[in-house]
């Protein structure tokens, strides 16, 4: 029975690579033009989570280098990173209509959701269980530039945000303890 | 990929149609080819919700503190309230108040639970034809009291219990624009003290007491640690005078038929009957008038300590003892009140008391007028108005802060009488029995969500702001009556502010004006953010004293009743005036003297229980002429024979889930007659009848003797001043210690710490900067409050069992206060000890090797950690602690523990832990590891200070001390290095983290064996 499900799975993931490597707009390549034009629709083909509006990482942290920390902007002083509010991304998005069809209808659903006075309900990729009391800004100051990209994986390239490492997995974080020489002790997370 | 639990389900389901499905459905939600899941869950999805937007007040993840005062009682303390994405989760004092200094008692913490309780009303209630209640509209409530106002004809009353602010002010002046009367009123309104002092000397008002500043501190009866007065400001005071240093501590004695916390920290009891303490006080009085060449000397002269002696049973050699030391001291105060002291001679008591400080010389140095605090009206006074509802001449009455129909004893009547009242508006917030009785309920915003102020005294106006929205959709009865006054107008039209918060700014701004502040704006920015203005009151010369001020005659005090015992209701810290009750901190965190939680009992000295027959648990009914109680018997060496006591506060019959039907009212035994402006609480005599029934007592003290382990030491005042060690102490009294250790253990153990210091730094980089934290606790200092144990309870999600599960003994509390007996036996005196006592963070610590799992482990920093993720319950690590503060969760207390909305007071800083997981105290990790980030970030090593444990923080008598024991600059160092230092059950050779300091009592050295001699303090 397990041998028949393990297939199955393995059969699974062959297609979806499949699907996958059909969509030319994983990290792997990007076309030196910019980040592609993409549509709400194609995000299904992507890696990760679908989103009630299709972000583009790609274009703000990537092309537009807007910084991290311009969104999450408590990640430097707090365990918390911190999730844009509806009035940064409005900040822009009061002006900018978007480049396409396809980026319009997602803003429009932006403002949308801002004149109605609902927040948009983001799905959350990295957690870490509720046990774990891991401090960001300790990792900003020891990390420096390019913190973010050690844990979350190049961002800037991501059309939509997936999980590069599972930071729940405990091993990924002691691994990068043990080779920076930093605290092994159980009690620097788990209180 | 690593194959999760989660994984393996999902592939093994997938043969099956429904294992298909839900693996397409998650393969749709996390995107093809999604070969490793995220977060816990496959099937949870996590979301996250932004802000539409942010505040700039908060961070997420960061606390923002706000200023404001807490409403818990009259104290007035100010708060600093620890709010996380706009909830409140923590109350401590604001160090910038000088009430409190930054303490907090367990009470004004439980301030949260109140605010969060899960029985608070939501919406205004009216009363409807089937007698029940129907919620309805605010327009609709704010109608219906304007047309009650409107037409009442100034035949309007209101009850108050909270002020003096702006709020009463406005109360009150709104009532009398309307021609109706408004009393302030509390239960402990201190009454019988504000008469004898207008009988002394005119002024119908209380003095402060300079605590601090004593060097001889005697009360008759006034509970200035639990209940009487300015509590936490009196046990800072106390502390720094009776705590020992430099060689010398102020000496306490307390006069009184109970051993009470106040009476458990003196050094000496002297245990009258109730309503003979006048004749200690006099002779006191006299001692001082001889010693002083006052001319009240003479009228005093028959005072002497043999007429004492005959009327209280104490021997006179130890009258006259104390009488010299007061007499003698240089800094005497002499206090009298409280409920236990309030029998039917309380006002000559308190009169008596003032004679003993004018013959002292304290009035104008201990004793002080112009800034004491202030106090309501009188029982009196209430029971005036309460005659005016009698006889129907009241329409409309308003009571907000106050539950007159549970305070006020039922043979009284009160409940018939408020009934007369045609409409009846209470703004509880909870449904208590006053609200219960009402036609309309306005519930009011708690404190913490509401604007006001507070003038606990002159030279303190403390500010009141809401730190976060309603937790349920109430309304400040500040706006509530102004939106009322809008509709009345007539009498009300003068009231034209647009809501409370206006009228508070504008009263505010006249107030910067009255001050010579310019900046009425800067004044009012500052007060927010300082919690109020704190001066000086200015000094007030000591007023003359009246024309009879001395002449006293004191009688028998009469009692009701011939029932063979002296009732003694008494106010217990937690309960207080039953306002308490309903809080599961409070409930369960055990009453300091007898350590029982969540029950009503009936204390009975060891020989009376013996004559009666009865043992700890068995209920008794305890009747009297007013009424009848039942509840069990509570063995308590700490009150006289012929005395038996009973606590107040239990006994409701509404206020919600915790409170309604739990223990007895004890009010129910008293009458409610007055003809002095009192209550008398203490004016009944009780008979007692055995019934067959029995009941567990929900104590948590185990054996309640030491049995020479050691664990509290103390030693007296000579030996303490000569530098000696408790060990050396203890020789001198004729106590050698035996060896510690045999050859064979120390042979046993030799190498072992090396060893484990060695597994400790496993993984310890940077061990020279790493610091290793300890703690010092002086037990000279600690009266056992129990603040410390609330603060750990609120700091550390610590989940609150219940009354069934105490008697199983698995209360969770991180923090205990353990209570020993001494003496008490073979004519010694009782003495109490108290030590709290948390896990001891050992560096040989026994509960670390038996762990099979290693999550009990001993950090690089010297902390005794517990993982509880790691944890798997064999609980070998709590049977292998010599000390038991290891905690077990036995059930699911986390899904019984905060029901809707008490979780939102939860610390996100600490995880909840779940049913199968030890915990214990962890020396407040999360606030080190906080600590240690923020030196981090500002690229600076940690200071001593950096760290604060919510025990220490919340302390008001400042008893512990905590840092790195490696920085030699540390407090917790010097601590330490005291002689007084100890640790607990030496013998185990575990090494605790914790070092107490020993208690030190202001008695005379006695070697073992000998009697005392007689005429000395023992």
């Amino acid at each position: 029975m397990l041998k028949r499900s393990l297939l199955g799975l393995v059969g699974m993931v062959a297609v979806a690579a499949a699907l996958a490597t059909g969509i030319s707009s994983s990290d792997a390549q990007q076309p030196s033009t910019g980040p592609a034009p993409l549509s709400a629709a194609d995000s299904a083909g992507l890696k990760g989570p679908r989103q009630p509006i299709f972000f583009r990482h790609d274009i703000h942290a990537g092309e537009l280098q807007m910084q991290c920390q311009y969104c999450h902007y408590s990640v430097a002083v707090s365990s918390e990173p911190g999730i844009p509010s509806m009035q940064t991304c409005m900040g822009c998005h009061a002006l900018v209509a978007g480049r396409d069809p396809a980026n319009q209808a997602e803003i429009q659903k932006l403002k949308d959701a801002w004149a109605a006075g609902t927040p948009v309900e983001w799905v959350r990729i990295h957690n870490v269980a509720r046990h774990v009391h891991f401090p960001h800004m300790r990792h900003i100051k020891a990390l420096g530039d390019n913190a973010c990209a050690t844990c979350h994986g190049n961002v800037a390239r991501m059309p939509q945000v997936y999980q590069v490492n599972n930071v729940n997995n405990m091993g990924f974080c002691i691994n990068c303890h043990l080779e920076r020489n930093v605290t092994r002790d159980c009690s620097a997370c788990h209180f | 990929m690593t194959m999760r639990p989660d994984d393996q389900q999902m592939t093994e389901a997938a043969p099956d149609g429904v294992g298909r499905r839900q693996f397409l459905k998650v393969l749709g939600v996390t995107g093809a080819g999604a070969a490793t899941l995220s977060g816990c869950s496959t099937d949870r999805i996590a979301k996250l919700v932004p802000y539409m937007v942010q505040s700039e007040q908060q961070v997420p993840g960061v606390p923002t503190t706000y200023a404001s005062t807490c409403a818990e009682c009259s104290t007035g303390c100010g708060l600093h309230v620890t709010t996380r994405e706009a909830r409140a989760i923590k109350l401590e004092g604001n160090p910038a108040h000088p009430v409190n200094a930054g303490s907090l008692c367990s009470r004004g913490q439980a301030g949260l639970q109140a605010l969060y309780h899960p029985d608070r009303i939501g919406a205004p209630m009216a009363r409807n034809a089937a007698g029940g209640f129907d919620e309805i509209t605010w327009d609709d409530a704010i109608a219906r009291l304007a047309a009650q106002l409107g037409t009442a004809n100034g035949r309007v009353a209101a009850i108050n219990g909270y002020g003096p602010s702006t709020f009463s002010t406005l109360l009150d002046d709104m009532v009398g624009a309307l021609g109706g009367r408004s009393v302030r009123w509390e239960a402990f309104g201190r009454e019988a003290e504000r008469t004898a002092n207008f009988r002394t000397w005119g002024r119908y008002e209380l003095p402060s007491h300079d605590f601090a500043a004593a060097d001889y501190l005697v009360s008759f009866g006034a509970d200035f640690l639990e209940t009487w007065g300015a509590t936490v400001q009196q046990q800072r005071g106390f502390a720094e005078a009776h705590g020992y240093g430099n060689g010398t501590m102020a000496k306490h004695v307390y006069v009184g038929p109970r051993m009470n916390l106040t009476a458990a920290n003196a050094d000496e009891w002297l245990d009258v009957p109730a309503g003979t303490e006048i004749w200690v006080a006099l002779c006191l009085a006299r001692a001082a008038a001889m010693h002083h060449g006052s001319p009240l000397a003479a009228q005093l002269a028959a005072y002497t300590p043999e007429a004492a002696a005959e009327r209280t049973g104490i021997p006179a050699e130890r009258l006259a003892h104390v009488a010299e030391e007061f007499a003698a001291a240089s800094a005497p105060l002499a206090v009298a009140g409280g409920i236990a002291a309030q029998h039917r001679g309380a006002i000559d008591l308190c009169r008596a008391t003032n004679l003993a400080n004018i013959a002292a010389g304290s009035i104008g140095t201990t004793v002080r007028f112009g800034d004491g605090p202030a106090a309501g009206n009188d029982y009196g006074t209430v029971q005036e108005l309460f005659q005016s509802m009698d006889r129907g001449e009241v329409a409309v009455i308003l009571v907000h802060e106050a539950n007159p129909l549970y305070a006020l004893p039922k043979s009284g009547n009160f409940a018939a009488t408020f009934a007369k009242v045609g409409f009846k508006v209470s703004t509880a917030n909870v449904m208590d029995e006053t609200a219960a009785a009402c036609d309309l309920i306005l519930p009011n915003l708690h404190a913490l969500e509401r604007w006001d102020d507070r003038a606990p005294r002159p030279g303190v106006l403390g500010l009141m702001q809401p730190v976060m929205e309603p937790v349920k959709p109430g309304m400040h009865t500040g706006d509530v009556l102004l939106a009322a006054a809008r509709a009345v107008g007539g009498p009300l039209a003068g009231f034209t502010a647009q809501s409370f918060e206006a009228h508070l700014r504008s009263a505010w701004t006249a107030e910067a004006s009255r001050r010579g502040a310019g900046d009425a704006e800067g004044f009012w920015r500052d007060a927010l953010q300082r919690g109020g203005v704190y001066e000086p009151a200015a000094p007030a010369p000591a007023p003359a004293l009246s024309a009879g001020a001395a002449d006293l005659a004191p009688g028998d005090t009469s009692f009701d009743g011939d029932g063979e015992f002296l009732f003694l209701p008494y106010p217990t810290s937690q309960y207080h005036d039953g306002r308490g009750s309903n809080k599961p901190w409070l409930l369960e965190n055990p009453d300091p003297v007898t350590k029982i939680t969540w029950q009503s009992w009936v204390e009975l000295h060891p020989e009376t229980a013996k004559r009666v027959d009865v043992r700890e648990g068995e209920i008794v009914e305890v009747t009297s002429p007013h009424g009848t109680v039942r509840a069990q018997v509570y063995v308590y060496p700490g009150i006289r024979p012929d005395t038996v006591g009973m606590p107040l506060g239990l006994g409701h019959t509404a206020y919600g889930r915790y409170a309604a039907d739990r223990g007895v009212n004890a009010l129910d035994l008293l009458g409610a007659a007055d003809g002095q402006g009192f209550l008398p609480y203490v004016a009944t005599r009780v008979s007692l009848t055995k019934t067959r029934d029995y009941r567990q007592v929900a104590k948590t003290e185990g054996t309640p003797r030491q049995l020479g382990r050691g664990i509290i030491e103390a030693m007296p005042l000579a030996h303490a001043a000569a530098g000696m060690t408790p060990k050396e102490s203890m020789t001198a009294a004729g106590h050698p210690p035996h060896e510690v250790n045999t050859e064979r253990e120390l042979e046993a153990i030799d190498g072992w710490y090396e060893a484990q210091k060695e597994r400790w730094n496993l993984g310890n980089y940077g061990a020279d900067e790493t610091p290793k934290w300890g703690m010092a606790v002086d037990l000279s200092r600690c009266t056992g409050c129990s603040a410390c144990v609330t603060a750990c309870y609120a700091e550390n999600n610590i989940a609150t069992v219940g009354e069934e599960q105490v008697f199983k003994g698995r209360e969770m509390s991180w923090m205990r206060i353990e209570r020993y007996w001494e003496g008490g036996e073979d004519g010694e005196p009782l003495e109490a000890r108290f030590a709290p006592v948390m896990c001891q963070h050992c560096d040989n610590a026994p509960c670390e090797p038996v762990c099979p799992v290693y999550a009990s482990y001993h950090t690089p920093d010297g902390l005794n950690g517990q993982v509880y993720n790691r944890c798997v319950g064999t609980r070998y690590c709590s049977n292998n602690c010599p000390f038991k503060v290891r905690y077990y969760n036995w059930l699911k207390y986390n899904e019984s523990a905060w029901p809707e909305p008490l979780n939102l007071q939860l610390n996100p800083e600490v995880t909840v832990r779940a049913r199968g997981v030890m915990e214990k105290c962890t020396f407040c990790v999360q606030r080190i590891r906080a600590a240690q980030h923020t030196a981090r970030l500002e690229d600076r090593p940690l200071r001593d200070g950096d760290v604060v444990t919510a025990c220490q923080q919340a302390c008001p008598s400042k008893a512990i001390a905590f840092g790195n024991v490696k920085d030699p600059s540390a407090e917790v160092v010097r601590w330490k290095r005291d002689p007084r230092g100890y640790t607990m059950l030496e013998a185990t050779n575990v090494m605790p983290a914790v070092t107490y300091l020993a208690k030190v009592r202001a008695v005379d050295p006695v070697a073992h064996g000998e009697a005392p001699a007689a005429g000395e303090a023992h």
